[in-house]
Formats: structure tokens, C-alpha cells, sequence
């Protein structure tokens, strides 16, 4: 059975203007570490959760969409939206509880969130990835600090878990349209592939 | 402990244990949209047992990972108290690592779905758990 895992971003290199290591994440990609380094991302319509133990440090970013549910069910608890969404901040919380973090101790910022996709402005793709995960926090009682959301502009974020520093440089011009690209063939992907999965060993 | 299992036992009464109260909110409205309303809540494997220990329950659908008590620790505190052992556990989880199953499967857990699962996929496992025990107690 086909499914769409969220992965840990194996892309790592060192920043040489931070002077740090640094991982970069794409759409459907997550990464936490206990390490003073940098976890970079680019986000149009997507959104991402910086999130961190205040008291440890150990803390983490992801980056990902809501999967376009039929109009019907858009606000349904169990819509495919609500399930992939919810999964894929449960993975990035559940590493870092299990990593040490505590629950009363996590803080967020989230980011994106932008309209950005001409062909998405009349679903607001944007804004409901931000309405998801303001609510998504606050339901589970984990505070948010710092937000950049919504608006017509990608942004590149930069996470620094171990002091919870972010950096957000708004791109009002882009020099290719690869984050579009990338962002596209994410959103096609989660509409096509079966979000749900299923193991059948007993 | 002897009961009447029916696969279109709507009356049957789950436990769901999650730490997220979001995904317990949506495994208690996929039940219900499976037609199972009689569902009460526990947030780790601790306030699970203390609720089960109450009585009265006859399906637990629990999380793997857990503050206080893990999915695995509480199925392994299930088959080992007398009372509950013979309790069907569902495990629901967000990793599809292989010792996970392996290690769910040795615990006695009867049935593993990976998240985001559908209410198809629920229904389906638990059509398949209703079947066996009835099964079982044929």
C-alpha cells in the first residue's frame, strides 16, 4: 500500500554565514537535534512548526501541507486534511518527547502559510495550512511564541533550536520558480496518494 | 470473562489512549462514523489502566508513544493482570518500524494500523479483531 511517510532531511552541509552545521528541509520532510546548528527551509503555501523545549533546547522544524479534501469535508475532524495534517506534527512532537523534550516545556513559532501559487488562490491553500496549525497548537496546549504567516510571498526561514532564534527573509523576487515547482508536484502528490496506512501482519 | 462479540456491536465500549488530544478526537469520530459512540478517553498508559481497572471496557485503541506509560508498556500491563488479558488492543501508531510490529505482535496486541489511517482501514481491523475472538469464543 502506497503512503506518504514524513521523512527526516538527510540534507546536511555547513553554513558557512552562520558557521554552523545546518540542515535544509523540503515539503514533506522534518529535522530535530539536540546540536547548536541551523535548520533552513523555503516556504510558499506551505507551512512549517519550529518547535523546542525551552529548558533543554532540544528542538526541531517541519514542513509540510494540508492534502486538498473534497469540499465537503474540509472542516470534518477526520477529513483527510485534519489526518494528514495532525500526523505530520504528531511525528515531529513525538521525536522530540521521546528525545527528552517535555511536553510543558514546548514552545512554537510557525511560519508560511503564504498565497503564493496563482493556480491555489481560490482554495487558499495558505491560509488554511496557518488556520491548521495555530489551532492544531493551541488544542494541544503547546504555546506559540513567534508566527510570519499568510500573505502573497515565500519566505526562507532559518531555525536555531538550541536558542529558539529564527531568521525569516521575506523573497519578494524570486530568481526561478523551482519552490513553486516543488511545492506543485508536493500538493499533486499528497492528492494522489492514499493517505492512510495499513499494516497486515496478524 | 465471557462475552458476546459482535461485529455490529455498536454498543461495544472503547478506550482510546493518545497523548495528542487531536487524534483522539479524530479516532473518536472515526468510531463514530463507524456507528461506535460508546468511547471514553485516556491521554497515556497510566490513565488508561486506572480507567480499564475501573471496568466495564471491551476495546482499547491505544498510541504508541507516550509520556508516563508507552502503548507497549500498557498492552504489556493488559496481558498480564488477570482482569484485562483477554482485552482486544488495537495499536495505532506513527511508525511503521519493523521491531515495533514485531514487538506489538509479541505483547499480544491484535491488531497494528500506521497513521493517518483511514475510518476504511479502522473498520476493516476491527471487523477482522470482532471476527477472531468470535472465532475463538465459538
Amino acid at each position: 500500500m502506497s503512503m506518504l511517510e514524513e521523512e527526516v532531511s538527510t540534507t546536511l552541509y555547513f553554513d558557512r554565514t552562520f558557521d554552523c552545521e545546518a540542515a535544509k528541509i523540503a515539503p514533506g520532510e522534518y529535522y530535530f537535534t539536540d546540536k547548536d546548528m541551523v535548520i533552513v527551509t523555503v516556504l510558499g503555501s506551505c507551512v512549517s512548526a519550529c518547535i523546542r523545549d525551552s529548558k533543554t533546547g532540544i528542538g526541531g522544524m517541519n514542513h509540510f501541507m494540508l492534502p486538498d479534501s473534497a469540499a465537503a469535508d474540509k472542516d470534518s475532524p477526520i477529513s483527510e486534511s485534519m489526518r494528514y495534517g495532525t500526523y505530520a506534527m504528531e511525528v515531529l512532537i513525538n521525536q522530540l518527547l521521546r528525545n527528552g523534550a517535555r511536553r510543558e516545556n514546548l514552545e512554537a513559532k510557525i511560519f508560511g502559510g503564504g498565497n503564493v501559487l496563482k493556480s491555489f488562490t481560490t482554495t487558499n491553500v495558505g491560509d488554511r495550512n496557518a488556520i491548521f496549525v495555530r489551532k492544531y497548537l493551541s488544542a494541544e496546549g503547546i504555546r506559540i511564541i513567534g508566527e510570519d504567516l499568510l500573505d502573497i510571498y515565500p519566505r526562507k526561514v532559518y531555525y536555531f533550536p538550541k536558542t529558539g532564534r529564527v531568521l525569516v527573509k521575506k523573497l519578494k523576487q524570486m530568481h526561478n520558480d523551482t519552490l513553486f515547482k516543488r511545492e506543485e508536484i508536493y500538493a499533486s502528490k499528497l492528492k494522489t496518494t492514499d493517505v492512510g496506512g495499513a499494516i497486515d501482519l496478524f | 470473562m465471557l462475552m458476546e462479540w459482535s461485529m455490529a456491536n455498536t454498543n461495544t465500549k472503547f478506550l482510546v489512549v493518545d497523548d495528542f488530544s487531536t487524534m483522539r478526537r479524530i479516532v473518536r469520530n472515526l468510531l463514530k462514523e463507524l456507528g461506535y459512540t460508546n468511547v471514553d478517553e485516556a491521554e497515556d498508559g497510566v490513565a488508561a489502566l486506572s480507567k480499564l481497572k475501573g471496568g466495564g471496557f471491551e476495546f482499547v485503541v491505544s498510541d504508541w508513544n507516550m509520556p508516563n506509560m508507552d502503548g507497549l508498556t500498557l498492552l504489556q500491563n493488559i496481558r498480564a493482570d488477570a482482569e484485562l488479558s483477554k482485552l482486544p488492543v488495537l495499536m495505532v501508531t506513527a511508525e511503521a518500524k519493523k521491531e515495533n510490529i514485531i514487538a506489538a505482535a509479541q505483547a499480544g496486541a491484535n491488531g497494528y494500523v500506521v497513521k493517518p489511517f483511514t475510518a476504511a482501514t479502522l473498520d476493516e481491523k476491527l471487523s477482522k479483531i470482532f471476527e477472531k475472538l468470535e472465532k475463538a469464543g465459538a
